[in-house]
Formats: C-alpha cells, structure tokens, sequence
C-alpha cells in the first residue's frame, strides 16, 4: 500500500492539534489579561531511498500574541490594566518570578497583595507586597501602592511599595505549562520605571474572535481534504487489489 | 478523541457560570445593600506536546516546540464593595451605613452573620429586628410608647416616650464591624455575610471611628449594580458562548466527516 496515508494522516492529525489551540484562544476569549497563542505548521521532511516524498507536517506554537487587549473600565480600586507594554511580576508558586497582564488584585488573609488566582504580586524590592491594614488603597500609574493606614486621618497617605513592571524586549518572554509568561532561565528581570499602569481598569483578553473561527474553518476543511486523500489512499489500493486479484 | 471539544467544553461551562452570576447581579438591581459579584477567569494547565530545544533531527533543534492550552476555569466570584447609592427613604427605622462597615445581625442559630442592609423594624417584643426577624447586635429594645427614635452619626438610639417627653432616654449604640479583606467574606443571601479564615476576624468599632463609615437615619444603601454594565457583560458572554458551541460543531463535523468517508 502507498505511503500516502502515513502523510495525509499526520496532515490531518496536526491539524487536530491546531484546532486546539484555537479552540484554547476561544475559550479564553473573556479571561481578563490573556495573550492569545498563534499557531503554525512546519514541513518536516524523511527522506529516504527511493522518490524524497515524505514530507510530514508538524503544528507548533511559535510564540505568543502579546499586543495588547481593551481597557475595560471597572471602578474597582485594585483593578490595574498596564497601559501600553509591560509586565506585572508575579510569585509562582516555587518561588520564581513569573509575568502577567491579569491585574484583578485582591488582598489575602496574611495581608498580602494576590492575583486573581492567588499568586502574591511582587514589589520594586523584589518581595511579595504585603499592605498594612488599611483604610483605602490607591495605585498610582507608576506602579506605587499608597494607603491611608487604619484610624490614620485622610490626609496621611502612606507609600508602602511599587509593584514590579517589566517591560523586556520583544521575544524574551513566552507562555510556560502554568499559562503565566517566563524568562528563559528564569532569572528576575530588572524593573522599569517608564511601564505605567491604569488603575480602575482590567485588560480583556487579546483574542480576535472572528480571526480564531476563520482559521477553525479553515483547519477544519483542510482536515477533511487530509481525510480524502486518505480516502484515495484506499480507493487506489483497493482498486490494485481488485486488478491483481487472481480469478 | 479530539482535544479541542473538551477545551470548547470548558469554554462554554465557564460562560454559562459568567451568565448565572450576571443574572445574579441583575436580579439584586433593587435589593437593598447588595454587593455584586465578578467572576474571574484563568487559563488553564498547559500540555507540551513538543519541548521547545528538543532535537528534531542529528543536528537540528525544534525552535519553538507544541504547547497546547486545556481551556479555561473560573477561579473564583469576587464581590465588589463599592458603596451602593444612598437613597432618601425618611422611614425612621432605616439606617445607611456612610463608609465601610457592617451591621451584626444574630441569625436563629446565634451565630453573628453581617450586612450593610439597615432596612430595621420592630418585632412583637418591641426589640429592632432585621427585615428577616433576626435580632440585631448590640440588642436594642424599646421602651412602651415610643414618640420620637433617633439614631445618630456615631450610632446612639435615643428615644422619647410619652413619659420622658421631653426628656430623650439613651437606649444603647449601635456597633459597626469592619475586616481586613471584605471581599473574603462568604455570602449566605438574604444579605448577610459570614466570617472566614480568609477574611479576617472583625473589628468592632463605634461608627465613624477606625475607618468605619457614620450611620445615617432615614437612609438606605442601594445595590452598586450597574444594569448597563451588566448587560454588555451579558451581550459579551452570550456572544462568547456562541463562538466556543460553533467550535464544538465544527470539532464535530470533523470527527463525523471521518466516520463517512472511512
């Protein structure tokens, strides 16, 4: 039987693969500070003797979309949006420095200024924020966290910290298995002053719907026509079978 | 069998959570100290499927490798304490918190429970009593006929009855209870919250002192929903939840498309 099968059928089984990933961006087309993942198809070639027709294809994910999302406004005190490029820095959960635009703050119970998911949220010092109890906080668009200290009077702002903005070159940052965004090696990145934040604002997610469905189509017809050749595949094998067959 | 039918899966589960918590919102437009809730996402685990650097052939190096997301999950609802609207209600037995802040209330199994609605009435033993019946804490009971009730910035009911008059008679003064992390509190409905670990215990204190709100008399705190926000939200999730059912057709005409042909 001709090979023809073994490529049509890795066709049709990386554009599965694709389809997921789509299918990932549309999922989280309303996840606050998501950065969509683009997708691409690579030949791979394994040639041997005979004809060179054995050309494989391979989906990968070559980077991550990271322009930036809608402002949305919320009211919300601890609500920041960065305003243009940057990155907020984040604990992961083993201790290192991990980047996000997901910026729904809220305060745990050992004080600690947390993501929405719970990761504690890392300051200009390099250490999670820990806030005093306070009466009101306010990010200012740099970054520094000032409150009004518990029983203080109104006009006693204190400056606790600044978050941790960075705002690396295009391309050193990519999405790790935790869908935060990470250095190579893993080492902090050194803060800058010039990332401004919005507070009151939430960044959407940077997924163009329609964009993302169209190339769904488009995976979709292209497996089936990956589907047909395999059909072919079979016709024409069972075409030999049936002029070889021995009467 | 095809991944991306279970990421559109958790897709539409997350959206349809979004909708009940909108509609929740939508539903408390007019309840009186309602606090509205957002519910927030997260992506989830990331599976590679290809390490980005592995070798993919003698000399060469995959660049970037295959990394497949699994969808989305709600994290969390967090409720959103922005002050309600005062509105100007003139019953006597309405009170509005003008800050942070919370009323105790003793719920029928003593346990205290909070609340920022102050919508108080009487019950047959002349004590305040919450819209529910339940008593509120500190206990205020009042004397027989009452003709004048007072409750001041800072919490002290006054009344005059027919035998002070015109003598006021001090009855006891309400209390506020504040936390670290408001938002950690758990919502039981009929507008009450109870304490957690994770919102700290409560600190009682006079209204208008420790960053407590003052009391006014004759006022009520609206709900802080927003119906036009919460309706472009509604349009938004409606039409998210659109887009991840056309991926799970679309996943599936591929899969039947291989039935029929093969």
């Amino acid at each position: 039987m001709d090979k023809v099968l073994y490529v049509a059928m890795t066709g049709a089984r990386e554009n599965m693969l694709a389809q997921q990933t789509h299918a990932n961006n549309l999922a989280n087309v309303t996840t606050t500070g998501f950065k969509a993942d683009l997708e691409q198809a690579r030949a791979m070639r394994a040639f041997g003797d005979g004809y060179p027709s054995r050309v494989y294809s391979m989906s990968e994910r070559p980077a991550t979309d990271t322009t930036s999302g809608t402002l949305m406004e919320t009211g919300r005190d601890l609500d920041v949006a960065i305003n243009g490029s940057g990155w907020i820095a984040v604990q992961s959960g083993d201790g290192t420095e991990r980047y996000t635009r997901g910026g729904e703050f809220q305060i745990d119970i050992t004080n600690t200024l947390v993501t929405g998911s719970g990761l504690p949220v890392m300051g200009n010092g390099g250490a999670p924020i820990v806030l005093p109890e306070a009466e009101k906080v306010t990010i200012a668009n740099d970054g520094t966290i000032s409150v009004i200290p518990k029983g203080s009077p109104v006009n006693e702002l204190v400056v606790v910290d600044q978050i941790k903005l960075v705002n690396p070159e295009n391309g050193t940052l990519w999405k790790g298995d935790d869908g935060l965004m990470r250095t190579n090696n893993l080492t902090p990145l050194p803060a800058d002053q010039l990332a401004s934040l919005r507070a009151g604002y939430l960044e959407t997610s940077n997924v163009n719907a329609v964009g993302e469905l169209t190339s769904i189509i488009s995976l979709s017809r292209q497996f089936e026509m990956q589907v047909k050749m395999m059909k072919t595949a079979e016709d024409m094998s069972s075409a030999a079978t049936q002029v070889l067959r021995l009467a | 069998m095809h991944g991306a039918l279970q990421v559109a899966k958790t897709g539409l589960s997350a959206q349809d959570t979004n909708l009940k918590v909108i509609s929740n919102n939508l539903a408390n437009v007019s309840t009186v100290g309602f606090k509205k809730d957002r519910a927030v996402f997260e992506d989830l685990l990331y599976q590679i499927r290809r390490q980005p650097g592995a070798d993919s052939a003698a000399d060469s190096q995959l660049p970037s490798g295959l990394q497949l997301g699994s969808g989305v999950r709600t994290v969390s609802t967090q409720k959103n304490f922005n002050e309600g609207d005062l509105q100007i209600t003139d019953q006597t037995f309405d009170v509005a918190i003008n800050g942070k802040g919370f009323f105790q209330v003793v719920q029928p199994n003593g346990e205290i429970a909070y609340t920022r609605n102050g919508q108080f009435h009487l019950d047959g033993e002349n004590r305040l009593v919450t819209a529910e019946g339940f008593l509120i804490e500190p206990a205020i009971t009042l004397p027989a006929e009452v003709q004048n009730f007072t409750v001041s910035n800072d919490g002290i009911v006054t009344v005059i009855t027919a035998a002070s008059a015109p003598a006021s008679q001090t009855l006891g003064q309400l209390e506020l209870a504040d936390f670290v992390n408001p938002q950690g509190l758990q919502a039981i409905g009929q507008n009450l919250f109870l304490e957690t670990p994770a919102s700290g215990a409560p600190t009682l204190a006079i209204p208008g002192e420790q960053s407590t709100g003052i009391l006014k008399q004759g006022m009520l705190e609206g709900s802080n929903v927003n119906a036009v926000e919460e309706l472009v939200n509604m349009i938004t999730t409606q039409r998210a939840y659109e887009i991840n059912s056309k991926v799970i057709s679309t996943a599936d005409q591929m899969l039947s498309f291989v039935t029929q042909q093969l």
